[in-house]
């Protein structure tokens, strides 16, 4: 399969690993891709962790990285061509995880969760553990990722500066679902979040700016439940919602629907950007 | 260990930070957190909403809950073939349930009751018990003790 372990995957060397308990990675953004978001370094710092998690079963498990995560800080964005240097500290399924470029820190995951699932209803245990071996030996070949199809929000209405709604039409076929995952394609929770900070963004655009300061931005995401497993042409209801305001900062509760169940929510945590 | 030396000053000394945790999980005002509201039937939790209970209770408490604890310890040193029909619980195995879980209204156990259904029990009362033994088994210092 072409796309296998290219389209959806993050980690192109192991450095360190202490099975269970922590584990060094690094991944270089291809230069070619436009962009790559900060939800797709989280997806990163996730898969290094996915990587300990599963080696410690003998990949007869593989967690569910994007079940929970208590808060994740958008420290910095990350552009094209640069590395990701990333570190996961795990205390049982329960981890710690940070990525820096050129020793700074751009994002820090806490108190994430990921559930243990069965490695054989999603992928080949045989074809990780070979996966595994290379990322701990010689590494893989970088720049198989050709980044993510552009999946348009359709606003389907709102109040201004309150709240908003999109609704999201998730592709039937993308080269993502070769990764994630082979036996059972699902949409990734990484691109979900990244679809509902845009809608979190949309809306900051609509608040009011305190004084002397440019725009708000995304500071932190926390609480991030993903409920649901989203299939191949799965049709989304994505919400934003401010639930607090202050001069200092604004928190936008995000919520996402698929067919009137929850399918997945979190808080988005606006502040004022600093005048330049 | 049983639940049955747990006082009702233990648990109250515990319960307004454990309702903060899961109302906090599950996005719910507080005050909709009583003690013997059923987290599934009641607060509308989900499996992945345990989870997050759990860890977060661990975190606030300092303790190590393991999965499926409460049902292990509901079971006691019935053997899991004389817990556990075919998928129900058997007769043996609900009244251990009902002895281990008695803070959980008697009209709540169902019979035939599915173990798949066991968790639809637990209250928020049923989560301040676990705190409470799991603490008694390994006190950490520092551990927060209460609200």
């Amino acid at each position: 399969m072409h796309e296998r372990f290219r389209a959806f995957s993050f980690v192109d060397r192991i450095t360190s690993i202490r099975p269970g308990v922590r584990i060094r990675g690094k991944y270089a953004i291809p230069s070619a891709v436009e962009a790559f978001p900060s939800s797709l370094v989280a997806e990163a710092v996730g898969q290094l962790a996915a990587w300990a998690a599963m080696s410690a079963v003998g990949f007869e498990r593989r967690p569910f990285v994007a079940g929970l995560a208590g808060s994740i800080e958008l420290l910095a964005p990350v552009r094209p061509g640069q590395e990701l240097e990333m570190t996961v500290e795990l205390e049982s399924v329960d981890a710690e995880a940070a990525a820096a470029v050129d020793g700074s820190p751009v994002l820090r995951l806490h108190n994430c969760v990921g559930p243990m699932l069965p490695q054989e209803d999603y992928d080949d245990p045989r074809l990780l553990r070979d996966r595994f071996e290379l990322l701990c030996g010689p590494g893989a070949a970088p720049g198989g990722f050709g980044g993510v199809p552009t999946l348009p929000l359709r606003y389907v209405g709102g109040e201004t500066g309150q709240c908003a709604r999109a609704q999201l039409q998730v592709p039937a076929s993308a080269p993502f679902f070769a990764d994630h995952f082979p036996r059972r394609p699902v949409f990734p929770g990484s691109l979900l979040m990244h679809e509902n900070m845009q809608l979190a963004a949309l809306l900051a655009t609509e608040i009011p700016v305190p004084t002397d300061h440019p725009r708000w931005v995304l500071q932190t995401v926390s609480n991030l439940k993903l409920r649901a497993f989203i299939p191949p042409g799965a049709t989304l209801e994505l919400a934003a919602k401010v639930t607090e305001q202050s001069v200092d900062s604004a928190a936008v509760a995000v919520e996402t629907r698929m067919g009137g169940r929850v399918g997945g929510g979190a808080r988005v945590l606006l502040v004022p950007e600093k005048p330049s | 260990m049983t639940n049955t030396d747990i006082t009702q000053e233990e648990i109250q000394a515990i319960f307004p930070k454990v309702a903060a945790t899961m109302a906090d999980a599950l996005g719910c005002e507080v005050e909709k957190v009583k003690p013997d509201a059923s987290l599934i039937d009641d607060l509308g939790a989900e499996s992945i909403d345990l989870l997050d209970i759990v860890f977060r209770l661990e975190r606030t408490f300092k303790v190590k809950i393991p999965r499926g604890k409460i049902i292990e310890e509901a079971r006691g040193d019935l053997a899991e073939s004389e817990f556990d029909n075919g998928g129900d619980v058997s007769d043996a195995g609900l009244q251990r349930l009902r002895t281990f879980l008695k803070e959980v209204p008697a009209g709540r156990f169902k019979s035939p009751l599915r173990v798949a259904d066991i968790p639809r029990l637990f209250t928020a009362e049923t989560f301040c018990k676990i705190v409470i033994r799991q603490q008694r088994a390994a006190p950490v210092s520092g551990a927060a003790q209460g609200g």
